[in-house]
Parts: C-alpha cells; sequence; structure tokens
C-alpha cells in the first residue's frame, strides 16, 4: 500500500517536472556538424536498370513480349482509347482517397 | 509518430544516405535526450546541448551497428548513457566542482532554474547509478528492460536501483512537505 502511493508521489513529482526542450536551432546545428556522406542514389537506380534489362532479355527469349505487342495489336482501338482516357478518372479518385485517409 | 517511422527513416539513411531522415530522427528526439542530460548535468542547458550533440552525430555515424533489436530510442540513449559517463570521466566535472560553483553555474546558465530547483537537489541526493535509473523510469517513461539494456547491467540491479532511488526520493519529498 505504502510502495504504491510511494510510487505515486514520485510520478507526480517527476511528471510535474517533466518539461518539452523546445528546439530553437539545435537540429540545424547537428545537421550542420554531421559529416558527409557520399550519395547513393545511384544503387537505387543500378539495379532498377538491372532489373528492366533482365525483365526485357526474358521476356523477348520466352517470346513474352512479342506476345503481348500481337495481342495489343488486335485490339479493337476504341477499347485503347476508353481505357488512356479512364486512366486520369481512375488516378483521380485514388488520390481522392487517399487525400481523405492522410486526415 | 510511431517506431515504424523510426525504422523507415534509419532504413532511408542507411540504404539511401539519405541525411534528410536524420534531421526527422533528431527533430523527434531533441526534446528527450537534452532534458535526459539537463537533468544528470544538473540543469547545465549549454553543457547538456553539447553532451546531447555529440550524441547524434555519434548516433549518426554508427548507424549501420543499430540492428532494431531493440527501439531506436532506447539505443539513442545507450549512446547518451555512454557520452554521459565517458564525459565525466575526461573531466571529472562534478566530482571536482564544489557545491557552491555548482549553485552558481545553474543560477547563471540555467533557464528554468527557478523551477527546477527542487528536481536538481531531489537528485543530488541519489548516486549517479540511481539518478540514472530513475530518471529514466519516471521520467522518459522507459521499461526496467529497456533501462537493463541502455544501462548495460542485469535487470535485478536496474531493479535494485529504482528502488533505493524511490525510497530516498520518498523520504527527502517527504521531509520537504512535497505532495501533503
Amino acid at each position: 500500500m505504502e510502495t504504491k502511493e510511494n510510487d505515486k508521489l514520485l510520478k507526480n513529482f517527476f511528471s510535474e517536472q517533466k518539461q518539452e526542450i523546445d528546439d530553437n536551432g539545435f537540429t540545424k546545428r547537428v545537421m550542420r556538424k554531421l559529416p558527409e556522406s557520399p550519395n547513393r542514389d545511384w544503387i537505387v537506380w543500378a539495379f532498377a536498370c538491372i532489373g528492366i534489362l533482365f525483365s526485357l532479355v526474358l521476356g523477348f527469349n520466352s517470346g513474352a513480349i512479342q506476345n503481348g505487342l500481337m495481342f495489343f495489336e488486335h485490339i479493337p482501338i476504341y477499347y485503347l482509347l476508353a481505357g488512356i482516357f479512364c486512366f486520369p478518372l481512375v488516378g483521380s479518385i485514388g488520390y481522392y482517397f487517399v487525400q481523405n485517409q492522410s486526415y | 509518430m510511431s517506431n515504424t517511422d523510426d525504422l523507415r527513416w534509419v532504413s532511408q539513411l542507411t540504404l539511401l544516405g539519405d541525411k534528410s531522415a536524420f534531421d526527422k530522427l533528431t527533430c523527434k528526439y531533441q526534446s528527450p535526450i537534452r532534458r535526459f542530460f539537463l537533468n544528470l548535468t544538473m540543469g547545465d542547458a549549454p553543457l547538456s546541448d553539447d553532451l546531447a550533440q555529440e550524441t547524434f552525430i555519434k548516433a549518426y555515424l554508427n548507424i549501420n551497428s543499430f540492428k532494431a533489436l531493440s527501439g531506436f530510442s532506447t539505443w539513442l540513449y545507450r549512446i547518451a548513457y555512454n557520452v554521459f559517463y565517458d564525459s565525466a570521466r575526461a573531466q571529472k566535472h562534478y566530482a571536482d566542482l564544489d557545491e557552491y560553483v555548482i549553485d552558481n553555474l545553474h543560477q547563471t546558465q540555467n533557464e528554468f532554474s527557478a523551477e527546477k530547483m527542487d528536481i536538481y537537489k531531489a537528485l543530488k541526493i541519489l548516486r549517479k547509478e540511481e539518478q540514472m535509473a530513475v530518471l529514466l523510469f519516471y521520467m522518459e517513461d522507459k521499461t526496467h528492460n529497456e533501462i537493463s539494456k541502455i544501462m548495460n547491467c542485469p535487470l535485478g540491479t536496474v531493479k535494485t536501483y529504482i528502488l533505493k532511488g524511490k525510497e530516498k526520493l520518498t523520504v527527502y519529498l517527504t521531509k520537504a512537505g512535497y505532495g501533503n
């Protein structure tokens, strides 16, 4: 019982003393003091290029790309146009839902 | 902002070298780390800011050693703990200064001195390890397990530090008329 009361006393004391310290340029000072690190964006691009190249080679060798192109050749032009015009509409609806979710 | 954000920012920093991710981490943790040092240095704001800065720079330089076995916050406090002890060992800052000098330093350097004197007086009656454990437990809301990782000592020892600290502080605060 006494332990609980002591615990409560200390919790109250420390929560009264707890303060949030304003940044006041502290983060900027830290960031200025950090050593320069090499930019590693090239890793993403390198892996992206390797991935694209790999999928192209695989696609051509298996004939999947040729089949895909033939498939598109046989689609009526109106279907393609409808698909293209639907794109912004679907995109806008998706964007609207994402925006609503973040608030 | 959750631990998931921390992990995302750490990944951005380690994989892409994205410094802005570290900016977000610093911004998020500057207040608790500076408060932690401010209490440990008995309100010496310039010294606590220097120590906090050193902590963040060390965290940046050693970010690859963060294995996400514990939270980023626990890892950062572990660095802060080491920075504080390295600084105390190097300067023997607190052992060599007498009480009068410390009090004078507080009056000139600490912007919160008037309101904070009570907590510094209370903390002074504890040993350094007890101060550390009590501050992490009551002020920074860390669990016993996290404190044991931060202070790199067994769970039982942490519990003893907190218990002894609690006993001493309760007596002190009751005598001072706090809570009446």
